[in-house]
């Protein structure tokens, strides 16, 4: 239980840190942290399929993709909606999507999931952008964020760090929730499904049941993320439901490491500030972050989070007793 | 209707292009059990160094439809001995993103160096006329590549089910290990599988040059088609993969003339029917 205590801790920390960011950041450091928080809740979500249950899908970018335009949507045609609603209404069309694709996909496994996954995100970036009339098609959606009315009070969202506030609360909560999933039975569950799916079975779990339930939650969180990504810019392009979106959150999974809780939102960080410091250097800077992956896959499969932890343990000595529970599983 | 026998050649052209894509990627899968995500790749490389090839020996068609998959093959045993191979030991989820980087690398290096734009490429002078079958004018170079098709399937048959090479490798599909112990490099082998796979692709690269505009998004169109044959025909299936061909290439090409707007969503609304109808794909086995 002691665990609980650091890892709790630590999330409170870090939330007060970035409660105080608006201070000392300037408004265009200010725009990249808030990409960054939104995009932590993405790539966490991501490591739940991925880290934790072992589910490699190349398709997360349909739910991130859909939760944003479906926001963007309700805002453009429902007039007056709150904030609220307008992300609800994302956040509905994410879970029932996420719970008919995951009927249909869940039962293939492996390469299978991968293909097929990778398969519905096509087809999602084609109803997207073939039925232009709804999703303006290459020219994206135009938005203008929702004041939040909260009943008592209403906030102003023109500004730019009110909104900041807006996503850190909210970020912060889903990941507590997270943090949360993962030491309860069903989190646990997961885990142990990827480790010996038959002598669960045998124990007598639904993993069929557990897997779908996983699946929609992970899609809603990456929904969740898109809503927030499309309030954040104020503007959806098809780029947000496109496989390079897919491509950017295993990336970022992936660099910070698929073994640990944490190792991706780190991940979320390195992935930002390096684009950013790529794209002033050259124009190619997808390629070079191709390349990065493909050297983390080869020599470094556990990610950044397996570099530091390896580090502390030459040097502390005794053994890391962080939220490291996927790796004692294993 | 008279267009009917035309959507209908279309539509078995079409199928001939995707069957030489589908067909590698089955076979790799079959026997090495890796999904190649970069196979589509490649058949964009062979595109584009066919592209380069004809600009720099002013339209030598035939020279870059010999060439290039000799480059593909090089560069497919290369991933498979110094980065697939690596990988292998560390599991299966290693390989799928590794397969993954590389399409999204090749993507990129491609942007890179010929630009993100279409280029057309001409049809070459030979082939650039028309015939007349079926009472129709059409095309001889769509029928070009329907013949392709149909020879380099005949052979893989042919290699797979006659020789003793087939044998050896349908046995390393079922069963790579007792094939290693009884005296076969199946490393080997799988490197042998893994370049003839990409040189298979890169050759229906250079054909689907002339027929289609090649741009930097040409392997990710033709790759989700390929996947959905896989899934139609059956997983590692040959003889599904050529059905599965002709009956998408077949979708396609109708889809186009009676529902434009729905023609792309009806390739995946087959898969998803396939998908709950039966998983396994008309000829795969029980996974």
């Amino acid at each position: 239980m002691k665990k609980n205590y650091v890892a709790y801790s630590v999330m409170v920390i870090l939330f007060l840190l970035g409660a105080f960011m608006p201070v000392i950041l300037k408004s265009y450091q200010m725009n990249m942290l808030t990409e960054i928080i939104i995009f932590t809740l993405y790539a966490v979500s991501y490591n739940l399929l991925l880290g934790y249950a072992g589910l490699l899908s190349f398709g997360h970018a349909m739910f991130f993709g859909l939760g944003a335009f479906v926001t963007a949507i309700a805002i453009n045609h429902i007039p007056g909606i709150s904030l609220i609603n307008a992300v609800l209404f994302g956040l509905a069309a994410t879970i029932v999507a996420g719970f008919i694709i995951g009927c249909l996909l869940l039962r293939h496994k492996g390469s299978y999931f991968a293909l097929l996954t990778l398969a519905f995100n096509s087809l999602f970036f084609v109803v997207a952008t073939k039925w232009s009339s709804v999703t303006g098609g290459d020219d994206g959606l135009s938005i203008t964020r929702p004041d939040l009315n909260l009943g008592f009070t209403s906030i102003s969202m023109t500004n730019a760090n009110h909104f900041y506030y807006v996503a850190l609360i909210v970020v912060g909560i889903a990941l507590v929730f997270c943090w949360y999933f993962t030491q309860t039975a069903m989190g646990k569950s997961v885990v142990l499904m990827r480790e010996n799916e038959e002598r669960m079975k045998f124990l007598g779990y639904n993993t069929n049941a557990s897997r779908l339930i996983l699946f929609t939650f992970t899609g809603a969180l990456a929904g969740l993320a898109g809503c927030l990504y499309a309030l954040h810019f104020q503007f959806v392009s098809l780029s947000a439901i496109s496989v390079d979106m897919t491509t950017a959150v295993l990336i970022m999974a992936f660099v910070g490491g698929t073994g640990t809780y944490w190792g991706p939102i780190l991940g979320v960080f390195v992935y930002i500030l390096l684009q950013n410091f790529l794209s002033d250097i050259t124009d190619r800077w997808a390629f070079f972050m191709g390349l990065i992956f493909i050297f983390m896959v080869i020599f470094i499969p556990g990610g950044l989070s397996q570099v530091i932890m390896n580090l502390y343990q030459r040097f502390f000595g005794k053994k890391t007793d962080d939220n490291t529970e996927v790796e004692e599983t294993t | 209707m008279s267009d009917i026998p035309v959507f209908f050649l279309h539509g078995l052209a079409y199928a001939g292009l995707l069957f030489l894509v589908s067909a590698g990627l089955t076979l790799v899968f079959g026997m090495m059990n890796v999904l190649n995500f970069a196979h589509a790749a490649m058949y964009m490389l062979g595109a584009y160094f066919s592209y380069s090839i004809m600009l720099h020996a002013t339209g030598q068609f035939w020279l870059s439809l010999m060439l290039c998959p000799v480059i593909l093959f090089v560069i497919g045993g290369l991933i498979e001995r110094f980065l697939l191979r690596r990988v292998h030991a560390l599991g299966h989820v290693q390989e799928l993103l590794l397969t993954f980087g590389l399409a999204y690398i090749i993507t990129e290096a491609v942007k890179w160096f010929w630009g993100n734009y279409p280029i057309a490429i001409n049809i070459p002078g030979v082939l650039n006329t028309t015939i007349q079958i079926f009472g129709i004018t059409y095309p001889v170079y769509r029928l070009f590549i329907l013949c392709c098709a149909v020879i380099v399937g005949l052979v893989m048959a042919i290699i797979l089910f006659k020789t003793r090479l087939g044998i050896i490798l349908r046995a390393a599909v079922n069963d790579s290990e007792t094939v290693n112990t009884l005296g076969v490099n199946v490393p080997l082998v799988f490197l042998g599988v893994f370049a003839f796979g990409a040189a298979l692709s890169g050759f229906a690269g250079v054909i689907a040059g002339p027929l289609l505009t090649i741009y930097p998004g040409m392997a990710q169109e033709i790759l989700i088609d390929a996947f959905v044959v896989i899934v139609v025909g059956g997983f590692g299936s040959l003889g599904g993969a050529v059905i599965a061909a002709l009956f998408i290439g077949e979708l396609q090409s109708f889809g186009v003339l009676l529902f434009p707007k729905l023609s792309m969503a009806l390739v995946y609304m087959l898969m998803a029917a396939i998908l709950v109808i039966k998983p396994s794909g008309l000829f795969g086995e029980k996974q």
